[in-house]
């Protein structure tokens, strides 16, 4: 419908707009995109200057330039509050799940295309329902679950739930239908077994997309907060995402230490931030197939 | 329906490497997901304990509990809330990359970093900027306009900022599908509308937005079950429900029920309520986009 409104409005046509009109409009684009990103990173710049200062130049909202208490506030968020800790736990719980996915879902998305399978459809939808049951909805007999398996407090119960995907594996069946037939059928006359074809074929044609998945699920894990609140009591086994929960909470007594505490979320925000800033390509056109 | 070619024959080798992923599945996404139904008709007695059988009565507790009607009505004005101002943010900015090609690759990845960042850092920070007392932004706000930033003790505040911060931190994803929408725009379109001359708001409306309708709607599911499911440390880490109730959302009561005041059956009757939300929005998603790869809007 909206194509018939255009056709009849571009039917007076007429060439009203010159280029010296045009430029200053730019110009004025320009400047609400550039007032839009600055608006969007403020909270962030804001946050690492006042990771720099002592809490009495927190405590003074005028002070906003860089203060001089950096070293010590990382030091402190890293070593008094353990953060050193939790970043670590973040970085091997994270590293894990993405090996973890990333190889189940290729071998799936193998079966799942490459094989004569009967009820194809039927395991398909399997792997696929499962987009119904974020956590929140099996919250209570996961933790009971965790429990009886003696995985409480371990790394396996903050990997383990997260390592199997139904967007990884339709992200990969997707992308293994796309590859062409030829390839495929060279690989079957000269008689390659499945995991040679996987290893030699298939991976080295699906590069972007594994960066992609790789980049999605390391962003997805890093940011887990509500699961590893539950399923970790244990202060040492925690991830960094409920190490800011901690830190807020212990920093409070007298002067809440804020530069300590901005210092501690900085430090959680970098590694997910890095691994955007590199693989944002990757990231965006694997993401945007997953509207289909 | 697919001419793929299928080289290898093994059923058994083909149910080999499926295993580790069902198995996975099965046991942390649905045995527990289906053990979600069957708690929701048992009380907890004893901290979990012992169990007893009750049929229906904790779907009837929350049927008749004001605190859950709240509770609801407030988290489904939050994600009104959330989507829309997610959805209007994104199709700005989108827009203006857009439309501002020179060197929108430096200003695309500084539009889209919000998708990297962490719900919990997102709080903590504007916990601190937004703070009553200390924050920076309260501190010029209150400086230039008469009004008080105090959200540890108003309501509308608290819920305020609260939809603030996640907004914020769901602009990255938002505005990554909004420009990929964009771009998949005929070339010709945009220049037919340029030479008529026709205002950028009348372009967007009646041009690019009905041309966008699929992301749209995959966006409003997407952000609806965001604002339901993923806003836990937001609240966790500004409000924890407060003041009062003000902030007490679905996935926050459901928390507090389970692991504070260990009501098991009563937390797993608001997952399946959950569920069903889920269940409804997905089912949404699907039959509209089947409506438009067969009718090619």
């Amino acid at each position: 419908m909206g194509r018939d409104t255009m056709a009849t409005d571009t039917a007076q046509s007429s060439t009203r707009t010159t280029h010296r009109d045009i430029l200053p409009e730019n110009a004025l684009m320009h400047l609400g995109l550039f007032g839009a990103i600055a608006l969007m990173a403020a909270p962030l710049v804001l946050a690492v200057l006042m990771s720099t200062q002592t809490t009495a130049e927190v405590y003074q909202p005028t002070t906003i330039g860089p203060g001089s208490n950096a070293l010590q506030n990382y030091q402190a968020a890293l070593t008094t509050y353990n953060f050193g800790t939790y970043l670590l736990n973040s970085l091997v719980m994270s590293i894990a799940v993405v090996i973890g996915k990333v190889t189940l879902s290729l071998l799936a998305a193998l079966a799942l295309v490459y094989y004569e399978l009967p009820y194809e459809r039927a395991i398909f939808m399997f792997v696929l329902l499962t987009l119904l049951l974020p956590v929140p909805v099996r919250i209570v007999p996961l933790f009971q679950l965790m429990a009886d398996l003696g995985w409480t407090n371990t790394l396996l119960a903050i990997t383990g739930p997260y390592i199997a995907s139904a967007t990884a594996v339709f992200l990969f069946r997707q992308h293994f239908r796309s590859i062409p037939d030829s390839l495929v059928e060279t690989a079957h006359v000269d008689g390659v077994g499945p995991f040679r074809f996987l290893v030699s074929v298939l991976i080295p044609m699906s590069r972007s997309m594994i960066a992609g998945v790789c980049v999605i699920t390391f962003i997805y894990s890093w940011n887990q907060f509500l699961w590893p609140l539950i399923a970790v009591t244990d202060k040492p086994s925690q991830v960094a995402q409920v190490g800011i929960r901690y830190i807020q909470g212990a920093a409070q007594a007298g002067l809440t230490q804020w530069g300590v505490i901005m210092a501690a979320a900085v430090l959680a925000l970098l590694p997910p931030l890095a691994v955007l800033l590199v693989f944002h390509r990757s990231l965006r056109e694997t993401i945007a197939i997953q509207q289909s | 329906m697919s001419t793929q070619p299928t080289p290898f024959d093994s059923t058994l080798q083909a149910l080999g490497l499926l295993l580790p992923s069902v198995v996975v599945l099965g046991a942390f996404l649905y045995y527990p997901g289906l053990e979600t139904f069957r708690l929701s008709l048992y009380r907890t007695l004893f901290l979990g304990q012992q169990t007893a059988w009750v049929g229906a009565e904790n779907f009837v507790q929350l049927l008749t509990s004001t605190a859950y009607h709240h509770s609801f009505a407030i988290s489904v004005l939050f994600a009104a809330i959330v989507v829309t101002g997610t959805l209007l943010l994104s199709i700005a900015v989108g827009y203006l990359l857009f439309t501002v090609s020179v060197g929108s690759s430096a200003y695309l990845i500084a539009a889209i970093w919000p998708y990297a960042l962490p719900p919990a850092v997102a709080a903590i920070l504007l916990n601190f900027i937004l703070h009553p007392n200390l924050g920076v932004f309260t501190h010029y706000l209150e400086a230039v306009t008469p009004f008080t930033l105090d959200w540890f003790n108003s309501g509308p505040q608290a819920f305020t900022v609260v939809a603030v911060v996640a907004i914020w931190k769901q602009l990255g994803y938002n505005i990554i599908f909004v420009v990929a929408a964009f771009n998949t725009i005929p070339k010709t379109l945009t220049e037919r509308a340029t030479l008529d001359g026709v205002g950028h708001l009348r372009r967007l409306r009646s041009v690019y937005l009905p041309l966008m309708a699929p992301t749209l709607v995959f966006l409003t599911v997407m952000n609806t079950i965001y604002a339901f499911f993923s806003t836990f440390p937001i609240v966790d880490l500004l409000t924890s429900g407060g003041p009062g109730d003000a902030t007490n959302l679905l996935i926050f009561k459901l928390y507090r029920d389970a692991f504070e005041f260990n009501s098991l059956g009563l937390a797993s009757a608001e997952s399946v309520i959950l569920f069903a939300l889920v269940a409804v929005l997905m089912y949404v998603q699907i039959r509209v986009s089947e409506g438009y790869a067969q009718y090619g809007a």
